[in-house]
């Protein structure tokens, strides 16, 4: 049936299929020689990770592996990823813990008693989670917020939000530039940024219930006190201190290139501004808006690393709690890690060391500050909050703040549902 | 300029085809031929080979006998010595892949959608009943942490700890707390280093311990213990939730409430608090039911839907309309420079869509885009419902006419010229012959890519997604915006609404959206059918 030719591709196809058999069979079941531990790190913290947390792997005999991923992808990647080549440990946002936590994802963590005292409780509380009892599902690493910088060159540091708007507006006049300060929108809008002239007007986003925990079911995007003073936001519309058209790379490109004196922005953007020649800068708090009676104050983010539910089968548990739970919550690897982009540390100890005056600046301007909610029903959220600053700061045509806000909080409350 | 002198090159060769294409077929159906094809069957077997001993050794039965059962399907085909199977030397690969990319796609999204496979039920039940009894438990209200130092008493892996707060040393086994004679243990630095009885674990031994050490739990008070937290530590953990496997229950301990597995993958208490995990599972047609019934997705889906018709139908007409248009333009056979014009034309084909997408974004800004800069107005092309549809459809014309350019160039040059110079003589205006001659016969040629196109445009997910995000957003629009198509509109909804991603839902619009296409589709082909039998 079969020809000698034929006979001889089938046994040619045999032999290297052989082959293939042999090399990769015992690559497939052969078992680690020492235990190592992966960590799935953004491009920005990759290097410092990989220094602090070899560091701690020499001292204990292990190896680690730091594999860069995007930030989104660190999120979306642990719902689907095999055993295999999941991470042990994820360096992450504290808004992220209440989906990976409700997932099952990531393990809760206790640190010692000595260790915990030596972070600002807030910083705790972001990457805590639970709807009936909270439990710490993370290390707090660094934190980071907005701040306002102004270039001390076109314009003095506000003393008041009134003196802001005006220097703004002075400023915006000489150099023709069509908004007078460099808060970033899109068309998608922005609810991070604008979040300083959001809780200066008196909005929040969530309340929280009788044991202390966020409640997604009490909205206060447009709560009566936020409403009464929404009329200002129509005022600046129209005057053109903000406007929507003003998107992360306008409102950067604006401020460097000295068109606006005042620029809302964070830790991310110090590099870019000391490359400027000629451009100075000095960060400080928001100024609250007079007669509100609510201080204008930065959503805060807490990155911190977490234990994932797959160290537990990879065998290297105990390490990855040791390095996470014990290692990373101490002040020379947080100051390590976080000196290194630019951050400010969450361990206090560590914070009280840090020496560059920028970092010090941001972290001095974040106090008072409100941790981004880290429940999931949050995803529901910054669509409809930024959209609404959106319709409402567009120029002509704008639709008045009360009304846009109203819209927002019943939308938010329906897909939270 | 170089685009043109490439495009010059390739005039008609000086070779006659015939020969050297007689002379490759020689060639290739030959020794050397019968080489490469096995040196291609080598590799697509060792390929599968590989495949199926990782989908086996993963447990993965299914995936790796179908990948075996194909596998032996090209060998058998492609080495047989039948010579009737030679059509089936194209089918069978063809099948296979349209199985794999398309088949098995299309049924495991199926499968999802009548799953609740969202944010919080992303586990197997067994394991979302391990992460509910490690989420229960807590530190007592007078919970001790120790430092601890792993040991082994004649086998048996015993912690020895060191109470932080007291100072008094223990040795911790599956029996229970031990205390520790003074005398007996060296400690420094609050860490037991040394024990009478004991043997310390170091070394390499110490990097293998994590499951046997994650498994001791060293029995306190009542349902309490104590577990090694870390290398260095250990701590008082009780559980405030119990299993209970033979009714499939959660029990709290303290206040006696029972949670119950309500059938869509949660224990959930008589008063509706829900345990987190919960499971993924089959829900039935719960998630089509949502589509039906929850006035979130029901309500903008009519408007959603008219605008991805609109979208995609205006998309597709201006598209062929300025393509064609172009084409019979730069048809004319004395035109000046008309390869470098055509090539200029086909820039817009060459940049990648998602950059020019984003550069249209900035361009059409209100107040910085140079689009109104330099027409000196101040149009809201993003920020304005109706302009943010015109800007969706403009910027899907520039990327999308110099497609139809080029096929229409193409199709215009295969209509034979007696035909139009033979409606000329019979006095046939310009007119007349174009809508009479040249566009029918052109529509036979284009109609499938017509209808490809529409198909394209409606799933086109990138270009809004990139120029607008769906929005903008209207005070009395809750999860789409006023340029959301329908599968943009998905996407919203699957993770931008409620609580976190929910796949499930997702995977069900996805199939309705599949079906719509489908039907599009196969009623556009017959009627292209048609248009056949009228040429």
């Amino acid at each position: 049936m079969f020809n000698i030719r034929t006979l001889r591709a089938i046994l040619a196809l045999a032999v290297v299929a052989l082959a293939v058999v042999v090399v990769v069979s015992p690559a497939t079941s052969a078992p680690k020689a020492t235990p190592t531990i992966v960590i799935w790190a953004d491009k920005d913290r990759v290097p410092a990770v990989t220094k602090v947390a070899n560091l701690w792997a020499q001292s204990k005999g292990v190896t680690v592996s730091v594999v860069q991923k995007e930030m989104g992808p660190i999120r979306e990647d642990l719902k689907t990823v095999q055993t295999d080549t999941a991470p042990d440990v994820i360096l992450g946002a504290h808004d992220w813990v209440g989906e990976v936590a409700a997932n099952g994802s990531v393990v809760p963590l206790f640190p010692s008693a000595a260790t915990k005292a030596q972070f600002p409780a807030y910083a705790l509380n972001a990457f805590s989670y639970g709807t009936a009892i909270k439990k710490l599902y993370g290390a707090p690493v660094a934190l980071e917020n907005i701040a306002l910088i102004t270039n001390t060159k076109l314009a003095k540091v506000p003393t008041s939000f009134a003196d802001m708007e005006k220097q703004a507006l002075a400023v915006k006049k000489k150099t023709g530039a069509a908004v007078g300060l460099s808060v970033q929108q899109g068309s998608g809008g922005d609810a991070y940024h604008m979040y300083p002239l959001f809780s200066g007007l008196c909005g929040y986003i969530f309340g929280t219930n009788s044991a202390g925990n966020l409640d997604p079911s009490a909205i206060g995007v447009a709560n009566p006190k936020f409403l009464k003073n929404a009329g200002m936001i129509d005022t600046w519309n129209k005057e053109g201190l903000i406007r929507s058209s003003v998107d992360s790379s306008i409102s950067k490109d604006l401020f460097l290139k000295g068109k606006t004196a005042y620029f809302f922005s964070g830790p991310w953007n110090l590099s870019d501004i000391r490359k400027t020649p000629g451009l100075q800068t000095k960060i400080t708090a928001f100024p609250a808006i007079a007669g509100t009676g609510c201080k204008s104050v930065p959503f805060l983010g807490v990155q911190g690393l977490m234990v994932t539910k797959f160290a537990a089968a990879h065998g290297v548990d105990s390490f990855a709690k040791d390095f996470v739970g014990n290692y990373m919550m101490q002040p020379a690897a947080q100051l390590a890690l976080a000196a290194a982009n630019d951050r400010f540390p969450a361990n206090t100890i560590a914070g009280k060391q840090v020496a560059d005056k920028d970092v010090k600046a941001f972290g001095a301007a974040s106090v008072g500050g409100v941790p981004m909610p880290n429940i999931p029903q949050m995803s529901s959220v910054w669509g409809d909050l930024g959209s609404a600053w959106v319709r409402s700061t567009k120029g002509p045509g704008s639709i008045p703040a009360k009304r846009s806000f109203i819209g927002a909080q019943k939308s938010i409350a329906q897909k939270i549902g | 300029m170089t685009t043109a002198t490439a495009a010059n090159d390739t005039g008609p060769a000086g070779v006659p085809p015939a020969s050297w294409l007689a002379r490759a077929l020689g060639f290739f159906s030959g020794t050397v031929g019968l080489v490469i094809k096995i040196g291609f069957l080598a590799v697509t077997n060792s390929l599968a080979i590989y495949a199926v001993v990782v989908l086996l050794t993963d447990g993965h039965w299914i995936s790796g006998g179908l990948v075996a059962v194909a596998t032996l399907l090209i060998d058998v085909v492609y080495l047989g010595p039948w010579h009737q199977a030679v059509p089936l030397k194209f089918l069978v690969p063809g099948t296979i892949f349209l199985i794999g990319f398309q088949v098995v796609p299309l049924l495991s999204n199926a499968n999802i959608s009548f799953t609740n496979w969202s944010t919080g039920h992303n586990l197997t039940h067994q394991e979302a009943i391990a992460a509910i009894e490690e989420n229960s438990l807590t530190p007592p209200a007078d919970g001790a942490t120790y430092t601890m130092t792993p040991a082994r008493q004649g086998g048996d892996l015993v912690l020895l700890l060191v109470d932080e707060v007291t100072s008094k040393a223990y040795a911790g086994s599956k029996d229970g707390l031990t205390p520790l004679p003074p005398a007996d243990v060296t400690i420094e630095n609050g860490t037991v280093t040394a024990a009478k009885g004991y043997e310390t674990v170091k070394g390499a031994e110490l990097l293998r311990l994590d499951e046997e050490m994650g498994k001791l739990l060293i029995p306190t008070t009542g349902s309490s213990f104590i577990r090694a937290e870390g290398l260095s530590q250990a701590i008082e953990l009780q559980p405030t939730l119990r299993y209970v496997p033979a009714r499939d229950v959660f029990v709290n301990v303290e206040t006696k409430t029972v949670y119950r597995d309500n059938g869509e993958g949660s224990y959930v208490s008589p008063d509706g608090e829900a345990l987190e995990p919960g499971w993924r599972t089959y829900i039935g047609a719960q998630n089509f039911k949502k589509i039906a019934t929850d006035p979130l997705v029901r309500d903008p889906f009519v408007r959603v839907f008219i605008w991805t018709f609109v979208y995609a139908g205006l998309s597709v007409f201006l598209t062929f309309a300025l393509g064609l248009f172009l084409a019979i333009v730069l048809n004319k056979p004395d035109l000046r420079l008309q390869r470098l014009q055509r090539a200029l034309l086909v820039i817009p084909f060459a940049i990648p869509a998602y950059l020019s997408v984003l550069v249209w974004g900035g361009l059409l800004n209100d107040d910085f885009g140079a689009i109104n800069n330099l027409l000196g107005v101040h149009i809201p092309w993003l920020f304005d419902p109706t302009w943010a549809k015109i800007s969706c459809i403009l910027v899907n014309l520039w990327l999308g006419f110099p497609y139809f350019f080029l096929v229409c160039t193409g199709a215009l040059q295969a209509i034979p010229g007696e035909l139009t110079e033979a409606a000329r003589v019979d006095g046939a205006t310009s007119r007349q012959v174009f809508r009479k001659i040249t566009l029918p016969l052109l529509l036979v040629a284009t109609a499938p890519l017509l209808i490809a196109s529409f198909a394209f445009n409606f799933n086109n997910f990138n270009n809004i997604y990139l120029l607008t995000g769906g929005g903008p957003l209207q005070a009395d629009q809750a999860v789409a915006g006023s340029t959301d198509i329908l599968i943009s509109y998905t996407y919203k909804l699957a993770f931008q609404a409620g609580k976190g991603s929910d796949y499930g839902l997702a995977s069900a619009v996805s199939i309705i959206i599949f079906f719509i296409i489908a039907t599009i589709s196969a009623i556009s082909f017959w009627r292209t059918k048609s248009l056949e039998n009228l040429t």
